[in-house]
């Protein structure tokens, strides 16, 4: 998944580049021109000032020196010029031993080079008629320095784009960051919602992000309707099928069997089995699984009501004890929790000779369950058997639970691991590894992170 | 021991009435839960089987008033819905136990053994014992010192009345009251045959006259 951050400075960045590069490259074409022109008028006011400074002497035509310019007598001075006529050419004194580049055509030509001196000229040649004759005049200006001062403000205007690049990008990374703080903000909220922590998001959101929010809160709110309708409905089939199955039971122990001892044992086999399987499917129905991000159980607010229903099952001689840290939230659904532990400790209290103790620790991999019992304990070489059959653990002591099938059951929905053990109390002791709800990947990264 | 059942489905109203009625126990059937709110407060019931899935009002809003009105027999509700979650719910309305349906008859009868035993602050044993007296209440026979004596249905509701009530003073209203169910005619003379049997196959000592007051078990003498 790319980040909407990165992209977005990536356009952003391409588009400035391309727009600035082009932009500024026009701009100091245009300025180069416009430059080129005024120099271009000054140099037509010297070649018309040295057409003036050609006058008719006695021996033809002369240039009167006097109207010269200083600049063209000192050497390399940058000021040169040339005047071609039919007798013969005149040349500044400032060229030395150079020859003035000849171009062939009249008018402005720039980027010439004056031989060795290194200098780059731009050269204005021109065409003019003078006392009957064809007079050519060609006047050069060193522009290198020209160029040179161009570079610097090239280099100063490169420097100060790229400066505004920066800014740009600086102010663009802000400004996005908090267009995109409520993603941010919904990130967080989808995994507290993975852990249990909220139940909806928060739907004060800009209007962009709402129909997300909106439809996440609306698959949220269904998901657990429709949890708690399946579960109504699994409720009142059970209903319906057990309160017969319980007058049939009632039947096969009365009187009227009595005489049929081969029939009732038939009857009671058959409905037993029809009973476990009912009471294991049902059960197993009603795990709402990974379907509820928004799931939670509160240890605080519901071991004591557990803790005070086994004390009225098992009778007030047992200590149960707890060993849960304050305001701990398992992220999973209350009554799927409730069904592990009531199970699991309904079997420790009826093994129990005198003490019952749940520990409760979360880790960096997840959370354990562990369930100690001071009773019998299950030995060793029966303890995988006892897993494998989803046994009943309870088989010799009243009741009729299927505890350790459900228990499985909801320990395999949520990827954990249940293991027996031997207790420090001197009983059983169950083990169940959650691993942590897995959340979608980025949601767990920190926001810094991936923008 | 008189009870209440408050259960909707007929069948199993009926077979839970005969067997109740075999082990001894005056069973009153109620099918509405509006008709239970009533009669479960006005007359002296030793305990309550409620079905939770009543019609008219719930089960649980049914005892949720009788212990909103002060009322403390003991209840054990009778219910389809097994889950953890909904055995809490039922226990923190008030009930006293929970019975998930099916459940085998003899289940029945131990839990409302146990609970009416709980309720007297006496042992969840085998047998109900009181003044030197083992009552064996599966097999509704009572044994002294090892010997057993048989007992007639009457004779053994009497005696398992009195062993949980020992040392108590308990008058013929009283005895009758809570030994036959709404439906029967109530004659304090039949009790007086009773305690009679009870004292011939027992010895005189075992129960006691208490002139104008009533009868007391287990005294002295016991």
């Amino acid at each position: 998944m790319r980040s909407i951050q990165r992209r977005l400075s990536l356009g952003l960045i391409s588009v400035l580049l391309i727009v600035g590069l082009v932009l500024a490259q026009i701009s100091l074409w245009l300025f180069e021109i416009g430059l080129q022109r005024y120099l271009e008028s000054g140099l037509r006011n010297d070649s018309e000032s040295l057409l003036v400074a050609v006058v008719r002497g006695p021996d033809g035509l002369q240039l009167d020196e006097h109207r010269l310019s200083p600049g063209y007598q000192r050497p390399y001075s940058g000021h040169y010029f040339r005047i071609d006529f039919d007798g013969g050419h005149w040349r500044s004194r400032s060229l030395w031993d150079l020859e003035l580049p000849q171009p062939e055509h009249p008018g402005l030509h720039a980027n010439l080079e004056l031989q060795k001196s290194h200098q780059s000229l731009l050269l204005l040649h021109t065409e003019y008629r003078k006392f009957g004759q064809k007079i050519a005049i060609t006047v050069a200006q060193d522009y290198t320095p020209v160029q040179a001062s161009f570079a610097l403000v090239k280099q100063i205007g490169l420097g100060l784009g790229l400066a505004a690049l920066v800014l740009i990008l600086i102010l663009q990374r802000v400004t996005v960051r908090r267009a995109l703080k409520p993603l941010d903000t919904a990130r967080e909220q989808l995994f507290q919602l993975q852990q249990g922590q909220r139940s909806q998001l928060d739907e004060t959101v800009p209007l962009e992000l709402a129909p997300l929010v909106a439809q996440i809160n609306h698959l949220l709110a269904h998901t657990e309707d429709s949890l708690k309708r399946s579960r109504n409905a699994l409720g009142n089939l059970g209903h319906a099928l057990k309160t017969p199955l319980a007058v049939l039971m009632s039947l096969a122990e009365g009187q009227a069997l009595e005489q049929q001892p081969h029939v009732r044992a038939t009857l009671r086999d058959q409905l037993q089995q029809i009973q476990q399987r009912l009471e294991r499917e049902l059960n197993r129905a009603r795990l709402s699984g990974d379907a509820l991000p928004g799931a939670r159980f509160d240890c605080g607010a519901e071991l004591p009501g557990l803790f005070s229903t086994l004390r009225m099952i098992h009778g007030e001689h047992l200590d149960l004890s707890a060993q849960v840290a304050q305001e701990l939230i398992l992220p999973w659904d209350r009554e799927d929790i409730l069904e592990l532990l009531g199970n699991l400790m309904d079997n420790a209290c009826k093994w129990a000779d005198s003490q019952v103790r749940l520990t409760i620790i979360r880790d960096a991999q997840g959370y354990s369950l562990m369930i100690d019992d001071d009773g019998p304990g299950i030995p060793e070489s029966h303890r995988d058997e006892v897993l494998e059959r989803g046994n009943r653990l309870d088989e010799q002591v009243n009741g009729h639970g299927l505890g350790l099938g459900i228990v499985k059951d909801i320990v395999e929905a949520w990827d954990g691991v249940i293991q027996l053990s031997g207790s420090s109390l001197g009983g059983l002791l169950v083990r169940i590894d959650l691993p942590e709800r897995h959340a979608p990947q980025s949601l767990r990264s920190e926001p810094s992170e991936s923008l | 021991m008189r009870l209440l059942l408050v259960e909707d489905h007929v069948p199993l109203a009926d077979e839970l009435m005969s067997t109740l009625n075999r082990q001894g126990y005056a069973v009153d059937w109620l099918a509405d839960g509006r008709d239970a709110i009533y009669q479960g407060a006005s007359e002296p019931y030793d305990l309550i089987v409620l079905d939770l899935g009543l019609p008219g009002i719930p089960g649980l809003d049914v005892l949720q008033k009788w212990r909103a009105d002060g009322l403390a027999t003991p209840v054990l509700i009778l219910t389809a819905r097994g889950s953890w979650a909904e055995r809490i719910e039922g226990l923190k309305a008030g009930a006293d136990d929970y019975l998930t349906k099916p459940f085998h008859p003899e289940e029945l009868q131990l839990r409302i053994q146990a609970l009416l035993r709980r309720v007297r602050g006496l042992a969840n044993q085998p047998t109900l014992q009181a003044a030197g007296l083992h009552l064996d209440e599966g097999r509704q026979c009572v044994s002294r010192e090892g010997e057993e004596i048989q007992l007639t249905s009457a004779e053994f509701r009497l005696l398992r009345y009195f062993m949980l009530h020992p040392e108590q003073i308990l008058s013929k209203t009283h005895l009758a009251e809570h030994l036959y169910d709404g439906e029967s005619e109530r004659d304090s003379n039949v009790i007086e045959v009773h305690v009679n049997h009870l004292r011939r196959k027992l010895g005189r000592a075992v129960v006691e006259t208490r002139r104008g007051q009533g009868y007391r078990f287990g005294g002295a003498g016991g």
